[in-house]
């Protein structure tokens, strides 16, 4: 049963089409990586299935449910976790603070006025700090962190949340080699018991991760495939990899 | 004021006569929100002192016309050279440092305002200075339900004439695209060559120039103190942040509240349609959050 | 948690539990009246500036709308106390109604007749009408300078309506019951160390609360949403919700600050609705630090304190002064004397975090991202 399906979605503004009729959906237990160049309309496709921007026309389901109509935070709680293109930090605070404030399944005002204790030491909190590797950043303040580490952050937040989903867009933009490297071990760590869309550009990265790929051109599916389909497919060479090819 | 007649009852002639006060309220609004909407708009920077601006503009005003005998038509651009240079020294002193903490420059802007009231409190003291008005604008037009003063006739001209000279700086020069470049990107802008810290100067100085223009107009229609900047600074922000901040949203804004206003105050009066336009505001801003033009969207 | 004495919670809790103790012995050793009611207006002061730490430093909201809180609680105690000292048959409306030409006590006076209502609605008409315009501005999400702008339109609109509503309000002379607050069958003296200790009561109380407030989760999410209030959302909090609970509180504290007020002078006039009064108070928060509390009730004693100093003669350059003191505060010291004192404790501890120079950077992305440019 597939987890996420976007049917016929659509999304236009003013006179400008970002989206149109596309059609997608992940399965549970998927990595899927979303291809395009710039303009594609990848980052607009995460932001109609997290609620940021309202779509036009077209469904989108969760787990079977429509959830085009909810707000963000209801389609949070629903378990869709995102990272942002640009990594999006609680700059004042501690990189442990950074995760609490992620780890809570609480969300109303009144019940968390009445909660004192911190997560760590809970056995999924460890975890993910050691699977994103800030053990040793966790009293510092987040907006002090590298590049890099402001990106595994925001992968342990979101993953703090527990969801079902993972959106993940560019985890690597701006990442040394070394960096990258240690993002494709966490992702390949994920898959199975995770379900994770990413947006990706890192061709390096990709072949590194990906299952199953799904590109995008001016806003409509342009193939989808497994790699190697991918990489010998004529339309895909021709408006995105150009010359160079798959490699 | 009595309970009893709070309410005033429709009637055609004097309705007509509000709507036209309403006109020279908008004139009045919109040119002390010009700029206003230019430097918030351009810089993202809320000038608190942008009243007190305009205050310096008036009481300059009287310095020139009374002290040293110019006449009234040419205070209007030495006023704006005044507070342009005025707008410079501060956007140098204060303002530079703060560009990336909105917030921080409101409040350092509210301290400044509080140096000029002071500060001209010292010099020309707290009681009432005038400004005269020249006699060529001494006429009424009159007739069955138009009252309006050659003086405000003046300010509604000059409210369309400053609209337009700043729409033409703004559209039709090479610095009015290096100014819309720097407004929508000031990276972007900075990469194609504009130094954006000039064009952040020159807009600024614009800015306080106009609210030196509007300071002279303000004076010769009202006397002068040192805190009457307080009385146009609340209205001024309420038209640029329902207009969209922008100059057509600021233009089309102050029509909007200013005829409101005038509506209100017709049929109750001017405090209460006051606390009606502002709830209205809030509630608008509920609505539209991006104001009566604007529309804009962060990508990240 | 690093080595800075500063960020130590029971050293903390510590510091302020001593200063209520010292602020609570004082009269012990002022005994004049006046410099006790001097005091006691203090503590009101830095009530309202912990308000406005509480909103501002924590959540992030620049609240220019105090005084909206302040002055409706403290018309609303005005009222009470005025209607204690009316009498239903032989007085029955106050005479400044009577030279405003009303023959009949106006509706919202009539509630006042009892004092139990009259209190309830001193503290309630303040925090519902912070929880009304907070949801209005919240679920807008408006933020930034723009909350800033709209509570100082509303301060304004409020400031008006009490100006301009004579009859009910007795308009710029403003309302003086003639009679000291009375309950349980006692006159709170305005000028006696009891009702000193009422203020520093009401101060300490409030202010322990919201600190342990911002320490329990339900703190540290307030202080993420104000980072970043979109992160928040799309970790599934309802940040329109959280802003409206902590917008509320400081409405409550401001209310209870406007309360004490009107119990130690014994007037209220529209000043009290002032667009500058507000202001002033994110002054005192500024100066004294607006990420901490105990700054900010510093910063109020420090400010008034001084301007009580300078004295009548200065008063014109004390603005001068103030305007000056806070340019200077926020060019060079934007967290105030608190951050001052975290700079230097943390130069004593072992280990030292470095301090980011642009610390707020964060914010203003936030703002930017949020506010409808």
């Amino acid at each position: 049963m597939s987890l996420l399906e976007l049917k016929d979605v659509t999304k236009v503004y003013n006179d400008y089409v970002a989206v149109e009729n596309f059609n997608f959906s992940v399965t549970d237990g998927e990595l899927r990586c979303l291809l395009g160049p710039n303009g594609a309309g990848k980052t607009t496709c995460i932001d109609l299935i997290t609620g940021r921007q309202r779509l036009t026309s077209g469904a989108i389901l969760f787990a079977g449910d429509d959830i085009c109509r909810l707000p963000e935070q209801s389609i949070a709680r629903l378990g869709i976790g995102r990272k942002f293109q640009v990594p999006a930090i609680f700059k004042e605070l501690t990189v442990e603070d950074n995760l609490e404030v992620a780890f809570s399944r609480k969300k109303d005002p009144f019940a968390n006025m009445m909660t004192l204790h911190r997560s760590y030491g809970q056995k999924r909190y460890d975890e993910i700090v050691e699977l994103v590797g800030l053990k040793d950043r966790l009293s510092s303040q987040a907006g002090l962190l590298s590049h890099g580490e402001t990106q595994w952050l925001e992968i342990g937040m979101v993953l703090m949340q527990d969801p079902r989903l993972l959106l993940m867009d560019e985890p690597t933009a701006g990442m040394t080699e070394q960096e990258t490297m240690k993002t494709s071990e966490i992702f390949n760590s994920l898959k199975g018991s995770h379900t994770l869309v990413v947006v990706e550009h890192d061709m390096s990265f990709v072949r590194e991760i990906a299952d199953i790929i799904t590109v995008m051109h001016m806003g409509t599916m342009l193939a989808e495939g497994t790699l190697e389909e991918i990489g010998n497919d004529p339309r895909v060479k021709e408006v995105y990899l150009g010359s160079e090819g798959l490699g | 004021m009595s309970v009893n007649d709070f309410w005033t009852p429709f009637a055609l002639l004097p309705f007509l006569n509000a709507l036209i006060i309403g006109i020279s309220l908008i004139s009045i609004w919109l040119i002390a929100a010009l700029g206003l909407t230019i430097i918030y708009g351009t810089m993202g920077v809320i000038n608190m002192a942008h009243g007190e601006f305009i205050m310096l503009g008036a009481y300059s005003t009287y310095v020139l016309q009374t002290l040293i005998g110019i006449p009234f038509l040419l205070c209007l651009p030495l006023s704006f050279l005044i507070l342009a240079a005025i707008g410079w020294v501060i956007e140098r002193g204060v303002i530079r440092t703060l560009y990336r903490r909105p917030l921080d420059t409101l409040l350092a802007t509210w301290g400044l305002s509080l140096i000029l009231v002071q500060g001209v409190r010292l010099i020309f003291g707290g009681e009432p200075q005038y400004v005269g008005v020249p006699s060529w604008l001494n006429f009424q037009i009159q007739a069955d339900f138009i009252h309006l003063s050659g003086l405000r006739l003046f300010i509604i001209v000059m409210a369309i004439v400053m609209v337009a000279v700043t729409w033409f700086l703004l559209y039709r020069t090479t610095l009015g695209i290096c100014v819309r470049a720097v407004m929508q990107d000031k990276e972007m802008a900075a990469s194609f060559g504009i130094d954006a810290n000039r064009i952040y100067s020159l807009t600024f100085c614009y800015g306080a120039g106009l609210a030196g223009v509007a300071g002279s107009m303000f004076g010769a229609l009202k006397t002068l103190f040192p805190d009457m900047g307080g009385g146009y600074i609340v209205e001024a922000f309420l038209v640029v942040v329902v207009g969209g901040v922008q100059l057509a949203g600021s233009v089309l804004s102050a029509s909007l509240l200013g005829e409101l206003n005038s509506i209100f105050s017709y049929f109750t009066n001017d405090t209460f349609a006051r606390f009606v336009l502002f709830t209205l505001v809030v509630v608008f801003l509920r609505i539209r959050p991006q104001g009566l033009l604007a529309e804009k969207m962060t990508r990240r | 948690m690093n080595g800075n004495i500063y960020h130590n919670r029971k050293a903390q809790w510590a510091i302020y539990l001593a200063a209520f103790a010292a602020l609570a012995l004082l009269p012990i050793f002022f005994d004049s009246p006046f410099t006790l009611n001097l005091l006691a207006r203090y503590c009101v002061f830095a009530l309202l500036a912990v308000s406005v730490s509480l909103v501002w430093g924590y959540a992030g909201i620049l609240s220019l709308g105090q005084a909206i809180a302040f002055g409706l609680a403290a018309y609303g105690m005005a009222m009470t106390m005025q209607m204690q000292y009316q009498d239903p048959v032989s007085d029955p409306i106050p005479s400044f109604m009577l030279t405003n030409e009303l023959e009949t006590l106006p509706l919202v006076w009539a509630p006042f007749w009892s004092t139990p209502i009259g209190l309830i609605l001193t503290f309630g008409v303040p925090t519902v009408f912070f929880i009304v315009f907070g949801i209005l501005m919240f679920q807008a999400r408006v933020a930034g300078v723009f909350v800033a702008i709209m509570t100082l339109a509303m301060t304004a609109a409020w400031y008006s309506m009490a100006y301009d509503m004579q009859p009910f309000t007795a308009g710029f002379n403003g309302i003086s019951p003639p009679l000291p607050f009375q309950i349980f069958g006692t006159e709170v003296d305005p000028y006696s160390a009891g009702a000193y200790w009422v203020c520093v009561a009401f101060l300490a109380v409030l202010t322990l609360g919201a600190k342990f407030l911002m320490q329990t989760k339900f703190g540290l999410i307030v202080q993420a949403i104000r980072d970043d209030a979109e992160r928040a959302r799309f970790l599934g909090y309802n940040v329109a919700y959280y802003q409206v609970v902590v917008f509320a509180l400081s409405g409550f504290l401001a209310a209870s600050a406007g309360f004490c007020w009107v119990l130690i002078v014994q007037y209220v006039s529209p000043t009290s609705l002032e667009i500058v009064f507000s202001i002033s108070i994110v002054i005192w928060a500024a100066v004294g630090g607006r990420t901490s509390l105990l700054g900010a009730i510093i910063g109020a004693f420090l400010v008034n304190g001084m301007q009580s100093f300078v004295g009548d003669e200065l008063q014109q350059v004390w603005m001068l002064i103030l305007g000056a003191i806070f340019i200077g505060v926020v060019l060079f010291l934007p967290r105030g004397l608190a951050g001052f004192f975290e700079l230097v404790l943390g130069l004593f501890s072992g280990r030292r975090e470095p301090q980011k120079s642009d610390w707020n950077t964060g914010r203003t992305s936030a703002v930017t991202k949020e506010s409808a440019e």
